[in-house]
C-alpha cells in the first residue's frame, strides 16, 4: 500500500510539471507566434519617420511609441519617488527600530504591499481629486498622479528588499567597524549598504518591473489611449499595457489586433529582460563585494 | 582625579550586573586588572567572558535586549574616568579600548585600506601619516614583512593566521592603550598560534591586554595573570 | 560636531518610515470616508442587494460573490498544481531539471498580468467556448483558470521555500535510515512544512483577490448574481474599474469605494493571520 502512494506522488510530481509548462509554453509561444510578425519599425512609428519622431519633430499616431515613451517616463518618476524613501525606511527598520517598533510597522507595510493595485489606483484617483478640489484646479488625474500612486505600489518592494538585505548580515560584520571606532552613520556607508548592494540593487529593478507592467493603478489615474508623447507631467499620457488592454476589447480591424500582439510582445520581453537583469546583477555584486581591493 | 605613581590600575570594575533578554549574565563582578599586563579569563563556554569584554568598550549597546549596571571606570590618557558617565564618546573609547574578534575579520578591501579604515572613521585625512602609521601598525603585528609588497591584495586572500595578525595591526594603528581578545587563536593552527603568543608578549610593554582563551597551556605561557569565570562570577583572580 | 550628523541622518530615516506607513493608514480613511455615505445608508443592504442602479440598489453583494467565488476556484486549480510542481522542484526530480524548473517557475512571476488577460481572451476563451457550447466562454471557469495559473508560481517558490527550511538534521536521517526520495517528501518534509504551505495558500488568496485584470478581461463583467460556472460575472476589482467613469457624488462612484474598503479588509485580515500563524511557528522572531 504505501509503495503505491509513494509510486502515484511521484507520477503527479511529474504530470503537474508537465501541466504548467504546457501552459507557460503555450501563451509563450502562443505571443511569439502571433505577434512577431509585426515587430518592425511601423509598429513602433507608424507613419512617421523614426528619426524625427524620437527627437519629437513629428508625432506618432497609430504607433507605439509614445506609450513606450509613456511607460518609460512613468517608471522613471515612479521609481525616483519611491527609491529615497524605501530606502531610508529600510535603514530606519533594520538599523535603528527597536523590536517591538520593527514588528509594528513590518505588520503595516506587509498589509501596504497586500492591498490590491487598483485600490492604491483609487486612492490616487481620490487623491487627485481631493488636490483637484482643495488646492488647484489645475490638478487632475495625470502622469504625476500616476507615478505617485505607482510609487505607493512598489514602495514595500523596495523598503523590504533593503531591510531583508541589510538584516541578512552576519552580526561579526556589524560589529566590525564599530569596534575600530566608526559610528553608526560610518558603518552604514563604509560597511554595511556596500555589502547589502546586491539585494537592494535587484530588489530596485523588480520594482522597475513592477512599475513597467502595472495596469490597474495607470487606468484610474490619469492613463489613456491617445495622447502623444506627454508634454508635462501634468497631462494625460500613454502607456503599454494599458494599450494592450484597450486594444483587447476595442480592437477595430485586424491590424490593430495585430498591434495589440506587437505590443504584447514587446511588453513582455521588456519585463524577462529586467527580470533576467536583476538575477544578473544579485549575482555579480555578490561576486563584486566579495572581491573588490 | 589623577592616578599616583604607585597606583598602577588601568582598569577597575565594580558591581557589574549584565542582563540579556531575561538572563542574568554577569552578577555582581568586581575586579581591576593593571597596567602593561596580560590578564587572561578563563572558565566554561557561557560563563559571561566574552560578555564581560564588551561591557569594556560598550560594544553591547548594538544589541536590543541588553542592560548592564554598574561601574566601569578606564585610566585612559592619564585620567581614570567611568566610561559610562562623563563626557567621553563611545567612538573615541572604542579607539581607545580596542578589540580582536575569535574570527579574524578583514572588511572586504585591501590591506593597506583595511589597516587605514581606522584612521579614516577618526577623521584622518593625511595620506602621508596614514601610510607611515599603517606600516607601524603592520610591523608591530609582525606582519610587515609579509604584506609590505602586495598592499594592494584583498585582505581575504590572507592566510588566516595572516588575517588575525591583520586584525591585530587593525586594532593597533590608532595606537590604544587597553587591547581586548576573544579568544584570538582558536582558529589558527599551531604555528600562527605561537607567531600571535609572541607578538603578545612583546605588545604587554605598550598597552594592558585581557585575553579570553580556552587553551590553559597558552594561559600559562603568556598570562601575568589569571581571573576564572564560571557562571557570570568570578571564582579566583 | 559629527553628532548633530548622526542624530540628523536618524530622524531623516524615522521621518520617511512615519511617511510610508502613514500612506497605509490613509488608503484606509481614504476609502471609509469616500464611502460613508453609501456606509451610513445601511451596511447590510450594501453588502445584500444586488446592484441595479435604475432601481435604486447599489448593492454590492453579486461582485463579493464573484470575488469570492472567482478566487476559491483558482485557488482549487492552483492549488493541487502547485503542490506537484513543489514537489518536483525539491525533492522528486534530479538536481539539473529541478533547476531548470525553478528558474522557469521564478521567470513566469516576471510576466505581466495583462499579458495573461490578453492571452486569455485571444487563446483560452474560444476553447471554453468550443468545449461547453454555451456562452461567450467570458465566465467565471475560465477566468479561475487564468488567475490560477498567474497565481501558481507565487504559490510553488513558496513552498519550495517552506520545504527547504525543514532542517538538514531530519532530512540526513531519513536517509541515513534507507528512505528515498519520496518517502522523506511524503514523511519527513511535508508534516514539517505544514505551517508554510497553509500560509502560502492564504497569501495566494489574497493574490487572487486582488488581481484585477484577469476578471476585468475574462470574467465577462456582468452584474448579475452568477448561477453557474460557465456565467458571466463580475468581481470587487473588475467593479472600480468599470465605474470609475461614473460621477462623482452619485451613488454608484461611491459604491466603488465601498468595495476598496471591502478588500482592503479582507486582505488586513488575511496578512493578520498569516502573522498569527508564522509568529507561532518561529517563537517569538520579528
Amino acid at each position: 500500500m504505501k509503495r503505491t502512494g509513494e509510486k502515484l506522488t511521484i507520477w503527479y510530481s511529474w504530470t503537474c510539471g508537465l501541466i504548467l509548462s504546457a501552459a507557460v509554453f503555450s501563451i509563450l509561444a502562443y505571443l511569439v507566434f502571433k505577434g512577431a510578425g509585426t515587430l518592425n519599425m511601423k509598429l513602433i512609428f507608424g507613419d512617421a519617420s523614426p528619426l524625427r519622431a524620437v527627437f519629437l519633430q513629428q508625432r506618432v499616431f497609430e504607433g507605439l511609441f509614445p506609450a513606450i515613451v509613456g511607460t518609460f517616463i512613468l517608471v522613471a518618476l515612479s521609481i525616483a519617488f519611491a527609491l529615497p524613501i524605501g530606502f531610508a525606511t529600510g535603514i530606519y527598520l533594520a538599523e535603528y527600530a527597536d523590536f517591538r517598533v520593527k514588528n509594528a510597522f513590518n505588520l503595516i507595510f506587509d498589509i501596504l504591499a497586500g492591498i490590491p493595485s487598483i485600490v492604491v489606483g483609487l486612492f490616487g484617483f481620490a487623491l487627485a481629486v481631493f488636490l483637484h478640489k482643495h488646492y488647484s484646479s489645475s490638478i487632475q488625474p495625470c502622469l504625476l498622479i500616476s507615478s505617485l500612486a505607482l510609487a505607493f505600489l512598489v514602495l514595500p518592494y523596495i523598503i523590504r528588499t533593503t531591510q531583508i538585505a541589510l538584516e541578512g548580515l552576519s552580526p561579526d560584520t556589524r560589529l566590525t567597524a564599530l569596534a575600530l571606532g566608526a559610528t553608526k552613520l560610518q558603518n552604514l556607508f563604509y560597511v554595511l549598504i556596500p555589502q547589502s548592494l546586491s539585494g537592494m540593487v535587484s530588489g530596485l529593478i523588480l520594482a522597475i518591473g513592477r512599475c513597467a507592467e502595472d495596469t490597474a493603478v495607470i487606468m484610474l489615474t490619469g492613463v489613456v489611449v491617445a495622447a502623444g508623447v506627454p508634454k508635462s507631467a501634468l497631462a494625460p499620457y500613454e502607456a503599454l499595457p494599458f494599450y494592450i488592454y484597450y486594444i483587447s476589447s476595442q480592437y477595430t480591424s485586424p491590424e490593430e489586433l495585430m498591434n495589440g500582439y506587437g505590443a504584447a510582445l514587446i511588453l513582455l520581453l521588456l519585463c524577462l529582460f529586467l527580470f533576467t537583469l536583476a538575477f544578473v546583477i544579485k549575482k555579480r555584486l555578490t561576486y563584486l563585494a566579495f572581491y573588490r581591493p | 582625579m589623577k592616578t599616583t605613581l604607585q597606583d598602577k590600575t588601568k582598569i577597575q570594575v565594580e558591581d557589574l550586573n549584565f542582563f540579556y533578554r531575561d538572563r542574568h549574565i554577569l552578577k555582581d563582578l568586581t575586579v581591576r586588572f593593571a597596567e602593561n599586563s596580560i590578564t587572561a579569563l578563563i572558565g566554561p563556554s557561557g560563563a559571561g567572558k566574552s560578555t564581560f569584554l564588551i561591557t569594556l568598550n560598550r560594544l553591547w549597546e548594538n544589541l536590543p535586549e541588553a542592560r548592564m549596571s554598574g561601574k566601569v571606570e578606564i585610566t585612559l590618557d592619564g585620567l581614570r574616568r567611568d566610561i559610562y558617565q562623563g563626557n567621553l564618546p563611545v567612538t573615541e573609547l572604542r579607539r581607545q579600548v580596542a578589540m580582536v574578534f575569535q574570527t579574524p575579520n578583514p572588511l572586504p578591501m585591501s590591506i593597506s585600506r583595511n589597516i587605514a579604515f581606522p584612521l579614516k572613521m577618526a577623521g584622518n585625512r593625511n595620506q602621508e601619516e596614514m601610510r607611515h602609521r599603517v606600516e607601524q601598525a603592520l610591523k608591530m603585528a609582525y606582519l610587515w614583512e609579509e604584506v609590505k609588497d602586495r598592499m594592494n591584495d584583498d585582505a581575504r586572500k590572507l592566510s588566516g593566521g595572516q588575517q588575525q595578525r591583520l586584525c591585530i595591526a587593525r586594532a593597533l594603528v590608532l595606537e590604544p592603550e587597553v587591547l581586548l581578545m576573544d579568544e584570538p587563536t582558536s582558529s589558527l593552527d599551531s604555528t600562527a598560534t605561537e607567531v600571535i603568543e609572541d607578538l603578545l608578549l612583546e605588545l604587554r610593554q605598550h598597552l594592558t591586554i585581557l585575553v579570553v582563551s580556552h587553551y590553559l597551556d597558552q594561559v600559562k605561557r603568556v598570562a601575568d595573570r589569571v581571573v576564572t569565570f564560571e557562571d557570570g562570577v568570578i571564582i579566583s583572580s | 560636531m559629527s553628532d548633530w550628523k548622526e542624530r540628523g541622518a536618524e530622524k531623516i530615516f524615522l521621518l520617511s518610515t512615519i511617511i510610508s506607513s502613514s500612506i497605509t493608514l490613509l488608503i484606509l480613511g481614504f476609502m471609509a470616508f469616500m464611502a460613508l455615505p453609501l456606509l451610513r445608508g445601511g451596511l447590510f443592504y450594501l453588502l445584500t442587494e444586488p446592484w441595479a442602479p435604475q432601481q435604486g440598489l447599489y448593492g454590492i453583494y453579486p461582485m463579493i460573490l464573484g470575488t469570492a467565488v472567482i478566487s476559491l476556484l483558482s485557488l482549487l486549480f492552483a492549488f493541487p498544481l502547485s503542490l506537484g510542481c513543489s514537489f518536483l522542484i525539491s525533492s522528486i526530480g534530479p538536481k539539473s531539471l529541478s533547476a531548470a524548473f525553478r528558474r522557469m517557475v521564478q521567470m513566469m512571476t516576471g510576466i505581466p498580468t495583462v499579458i495573461y488577460g490578453f492571452v486569455g481572451i485571444f487563446l483560452l476563451v474560444p476553447v471554453i467556448r468550443e468545449l461547453f457550447q454555451s456562452g461567450s466562454g467570458m465566465c467565471i471557469f475560465t477566468a479561475s483558470l487564468m488567475l490560477g495559473v498567474l497565481i501558481a508560481p507565487t504559490m510553488i517558490l513558496f513552498f519550495c521555500d517552506s520545504f527547504d527550511r525543514v532542517p538538514r538534521s531530519y532530512i540526513d536521517a531519513a536517509d541515513s535510515l534507507g528512505a528515498n526520495r519520496a518517502q522523506t517528501l511524503l514523511y519527513v518534509i511535508i508534516p514539517l512544512a505544514r505551517k508554510g504551505i497553509f500560509i502560502g495558500v492564504l497569501l495566494a488568496f489574497g493574490r487572487a483577490m486582488g488581481d484585477t485584470l484577469v476578471s476585468l478581461m475574462i470574467a465577462g463583467n456582468s452584474i448579475a448574481t452568477p448561477g453557474s460556472l460557465l456565467d458571466s460575472v463580475r468581481t470587487l476589482t473588475a467593479h472600480i474599474a468599470l465605474v470609475i467613469a461614473a460621477d462623482y457624488e452619485s451613488p454608484e462612484f461611491r459604491s466603488i469605494f465601498a468595495c476598496g474598503l471591502v478588500l482592503y479588509l479582507f486582505i488586513a485580515v488575511v496578512i493578520l493571520a498569516v502573522r498569527r500563524l508564522a509568529f507561532r511557528e518561529s517563537g517569538k522572531r520579528a
